[in-house]
């Protein structure tokens, strides 16, 4: 992406801005990591180089992070068996010409995996709705709760990723390639194992490894189905140790070490993998791909597919959410009699707890994004052509929250900000919420941005020069006006996602204070479920809607 | 969108990144101050804006800790291990009555130990309220809490709710029962050893220790009363497929949808309210005898707003905030003072335990139990 880099665009060229730019992210990003690695580097205030894997030879340890490879792996290969098929479906045949597809099939990946686990939960407890539906289910429900329940339910969720990836990957194949292996007579596996695996590959093991590091690095379905099956992982383990008596820091420093190296690790396999595997596919001549009309069983087989994928992904988990947040009695089941929306009255009721949550969620959300697009505008003017190591260090240093496990990044944050030394008193406060929501999706911000900044030519700018304009004008005029569709959607996918956000709610939250994803968790610990699964319905859809009117208004603007 | 979630990172120099993070190490101590404060004047600002618009009482959540201990000003700040409903009435009940400010956080005992330990550095908190006596008495013995001698109605409390520092106070109480759905089960067992029958097999859930403080006590209450040998029966519920989940509320929630028949070592209060809001669920108190837990009130040491902390625990002890406790189906704290909606104190059989020894053994009691169901 760097190489399409031509604008220069760097307002004003001067560098203490640059200076700054690091020393914002250092502050922000990498001090907090480096917290972590010291800190679990001096258990008892000692150096010890091996206090890590002296954790890993405590066996109920070792465990945890046994399981969450145990996990990853499967689910990678849980996802693959759900998106390979999706994305020949959706790349070769004609079921690809329902453009609306791709958008229904991001909503799993949309759906916070706590309520997505929370609604596989209902669904499939004993008398739960699958067995009030169906009481045959019965005999199958029991082995739902079980490893296979949960990599079923973190496939679900995480497979639009590889479904995206290797559609893409299969639409650029084209069909010439496959014909020009059939011209030179080889057969059909022979042409798979040849020509269309190998080039497949460097997507997928891209993909693949991306899914490996968001399951190690999951919080919610551990936390939620995790803790019904007794499966714990890394990420549980490390939020128990840092939020239930008897808290013990180094323990849970260690395992955050750990994960942080397993998933920089597999990071660094992936990047060498795609780039190893890497082919120009997309030459100068036209791209034909072979479509194939779907007739017959063919047809059934495949909208078959299709369809069932959707009932699992995505109406089992939100029949489960929406049934149970009208239920009036939660002992009586499924049973007209028994609906109300008495839960979504007490929510929406101004004062009652839950609005305050959801109100919390909003305005903090909100200053986040807003403040995650200024710092994230900010650093992308600072990245300039990307020519330079310095301009390069930063784009890295600033997507480097994507790569690592949020609750690493929260325990790093909580080190950081409530070391008895920090003197300014951000810890426990609302302050605190917005830093870490901006540090969480900081990425976010920049690749919109970047992206934005990546299409202004450089020619804009300097005719800006030649008509005698000041560096300060210009960026005014003429490079601000083309950023902003970038800012938008940096500044929507922030929003969105921080006002869903939980792991980083659980933890950094003042006291007296609750968001909605905090207020649905606790609702499932502690309170009513119906009342949770009602403002996760509020909360997902209030998003969604928000997701779709700037949408809306971007596509106004262009 | 989809661009963003799944480009790579691109490692163009990896090596280079490892360099500067390491490099981090070192410049850590060097870029302490100054940056700090020209770094995040933008966060700080916002978001100050928006404390100012969600409550009231976010004002004075940044200099909470610069203020001096004893300055009283217009808040309290309570950590309160549920139960919700009672926890926001009283929230609401004080406010009203003193204009004082209530900034409660609501967690299960063990994460309010969690977050004080957690917080050690920086306390903010003026009261502590645990579900756990035993709990409690360790905060004591280890020094968080101090004494509050001249506490409104001290006198009319049940005999050994509080102790003779007053550091504790037991304003309110559960006791643990077997909790069962009405649909399910038709003949309830009727003392804990019947549930390792093998009728009950899968069907029994137990809160998690480490969680609910009332459950802790439960264990190491019968651990006191028959001996430690008696691991014996734990190992057998284990084997009968009784399992450990969560706090107590999810340790009932499946037995109301049916989900599971039974929850053994549940608060009773749970299920008293839930049964009066028409759910099929239903209580017995073992024969053998049961645990009584008072939740026990403290004011820190630490306590940053010790006038407030002191005019809260009065009113925990007032005929307002008692009753607000008969009213969430909780044994009223005050032995002057009866329920009249779920079994009393004292028709309720008790096993023999020494709060002492529970105390002291609690951890590796939690450590054992959660090692053995886990």
């Amino acid at each position: 992406m760097s190489k399409s880099y031509r604008g220069e665009l760097r307002f004003p060229a001067t560098s203490w801005l640059m200076l700054l730019a690091f020393l914002l992210l250092i502050l922000l990003v990498g001090v907090p990591l480096v917290m972590v690695l010291l800190h679990s580097l001096f258990p008892d205030s000692v150096f010890d180089m091996l206090a890590p894997f002296k954790v890993l030879s405590n066996p109920g340890l070792f465990s945890y992070f046994w399981n969450s490879i145990v996990l990853g792996a499967w689910v990678v290969l849980g996802s693959t068996l759900l998106a390979l098929p999706m994305a020949f479906l959706s790349a070769r045949t004609t079921i690809g010409r329902h453009a609306w597809l791709d958008v229904v099939l991001i909503i799993p990946f949309m759906t916070p995996p706590y309520i997505g686990s929370m609604g596989w939960i209902l669904f499939m407890q004993r008398r739960g709705f699958a067995e009030q539906l169906f009481p045959a289910a019965a005999k199958l429900t029991p082995h739902f709760f079980s490893l296979f329940g949960m990599v079923a339910i973190m496939s679900l969720h995480l497979f639009p990723f590889l479904y995206l990836i290797l559609r893409n990957a299969l639409q650029r194949i084209g069909g010439s390639l496959e014909e020009a292996g059939s011209v030179h007579g080889g057969g059909v596996f022979y042409m798979l194992r040849r020509v269309v695996f190998p080039l497949l590959l460097g997507s997928y093991a891209m993909g693949a490894l991306l899914i490996f590091v968001k399951t190690i690095a999951e919080f919610g379905t551990p936390a939620t189905f995790g803790r019904q099956i007794g499966f714990y992982v890394l990420t549980s383990e490390i939020h128990r140790y840092t939020s239930n008596w008897p808290i013990d820091f180094g323990t849970a420093t260690s395992l955050a070490s750990v994960l942080l190296g397993a998933c920089l690790v597999f990071w660094y396999i992936q990047n060498i993998i795609s780039r190893r595997y890497q082919y120009n596919t997309l030459g100068g001549k036209g791209m034909r791909t072979r479509i194939l009309p779907l007739r017959g069983w063919r047809a059934v087989l495949g909208w078959g597919y299709t369809i069932g994928l959707l009932l699992l992904s995505i109406a089992i988990p939100y029949f489960s959410i929406i049934a149970t947040s009208l239920q009036k009695l939660r002992g009586d089941g499924l049973a007209w009699h028994n609906v109300t929306l008495a839960h979504y009255g007490e929510l929406l009721r101004p004062g009652s707890k839950g609005w305050q949550a959801l109100m919390n969620s909003l305005g903090l959300a909100g200053i986040a994004a807003t403040v995650a697009v200024l710092i994230g505008l900010f650093l992308v003017l600072q990245m300039g052509s990307m020519k330079r190591w310095t301009e390069r260090g930063l784009d890295m240093l600033s997507l480097l929250p994507n790569t690592v496990p949020g609750i690493v990044i929260v325990v790093g944050l909580i080190l950081f900000w409530n070391a008895p030394w920090m003197p300014l008193p951000i810890y426990n406060t609302y302050s605190m919420v917005v830093l870490t929501y901006v540090v969480f999706y900081l990425p976010y911000s920049v690749q919109y941005i970047k992206a934005s900044a990546s299409q202004i030519d450089g020619s804009l700018l300097q005719a800006g020069k030649v008509f005698g304009g000041k560096p300060l004008y210009i960026f005014r005029r003429i490079a601000l006006p083309l950023l902003v569709p970038g800012v938008l959607a940096g500044w929507m996918m922030t929003f969105t996602i921080s006002a869903r956000e939980l792991v980083a709610s659980l933890m950094v939250l003042p006291p007296s204070m609750q968001v909605t994803a905090t207020y649905i968790f606790s609702q499932f610990e502690q309170g009513e479920v119906s009342l949770g699964m009602a403002m996760a319905v509020v909360s997902v859809g209030f998003t969604t809607l928000v997701l779709v009117i700037m949408n809306h208004l971007g596509a106004d603007r262009k | 969108m989809k661009t963003v979630n799944h480009t790579p990172m691109k490692f163009v120099s990896w090596q280079w990144t490892l360099a500067v993070l390491l490099l981090l190490s070192s410049l850590l101590t060097a870029c302490g101050g100054a940056n700090n404060s020209n770094s995040n004047i933008g966060n700080q600002n916002g978001s100050n804006a928006a404390a100012g618009e969600a409550t009231p009482a976010a004002n004075n959540g940044n200099s909470s800790q610069e203020q001096t201990p004893t300055a009283p000003s217009g808040k309290v700040v309570v950590y309160t291990a549920g139960p919700e409903g009672l926890a926001a009435k009283i929230k609401e009940g004080f406010e009203a009555k003193y204009g004082i400010t209530v900034e409660q956080f609501d967690g299960t005992t063990g994460k309010v130990l969690g977050r004080l330990e957690a917080e050690k550095s920086n306390p903010v908190a003026d009261i502590v309220i645990l579900a756990s006596w035993p709990s409690a008495m360790a905060m004591k013995q280890e020094g968080w809490t101090q004494g509050y001698p001249e506490a409104a109605n001290v006198d009319k409390l049940q005999p050994d709710w509080v102790d003779s520092d007053y550091h504790l106070f037991g304003y309110s109480a559960s006791a643990l029962g077997i909790t069962y759905n009405t649909k399910l089960v038709s003949e309830p067992p009727t003392d804990w050893s019947d549930l390792t029958d093998p009728k009950w097999a899968g069907a029994v859930n137990i809160p998690d220790p480490s969680l609910s403080g009332s459950a802790l006590d439960f264990i190491s209450g019968y651990l006191n009363d028959k001996g430690e040998e008696e691991w014996s029966f734990f190992s057998q519920l284990k084997e009968n497929g009784v399992a450990m989940s969560g706090a107590n509320k999810e340790a009932l929630d499946p037995v109301i949808t049916g989900a599971k028949s039974i929850v053994m070592a549940g608060v009773d209060y749970m299920a008293y309210s839930a049964k009066a809001k028409g759910e099929p669920v239903d209580i017995v108190y073992p024969a053998s005898g049961t645990v009584i837990n008072p939740r026990a009130a403290m004011i820190m040491k630490t306590s940053p707003n010790l006038d407030n902390a002191r005019l809260f625990i009065d009113y925990l002890l007032s005929d307002e905030a008692q009753a607000l406790v008969t009213g969430a189906y909780l044994l009223p704290g005050r032995a002057d003072i009866k329920a009249d909606n779920r079994t009393n104190t004292e028709d309720i059989k008790l096993l023999d335990y020494d709060w002492n020894w529970m105390s002291e053994q609690g951890e590796a009691i939690s450590a054992k139990f959660l090692e053995l169901f886990k």
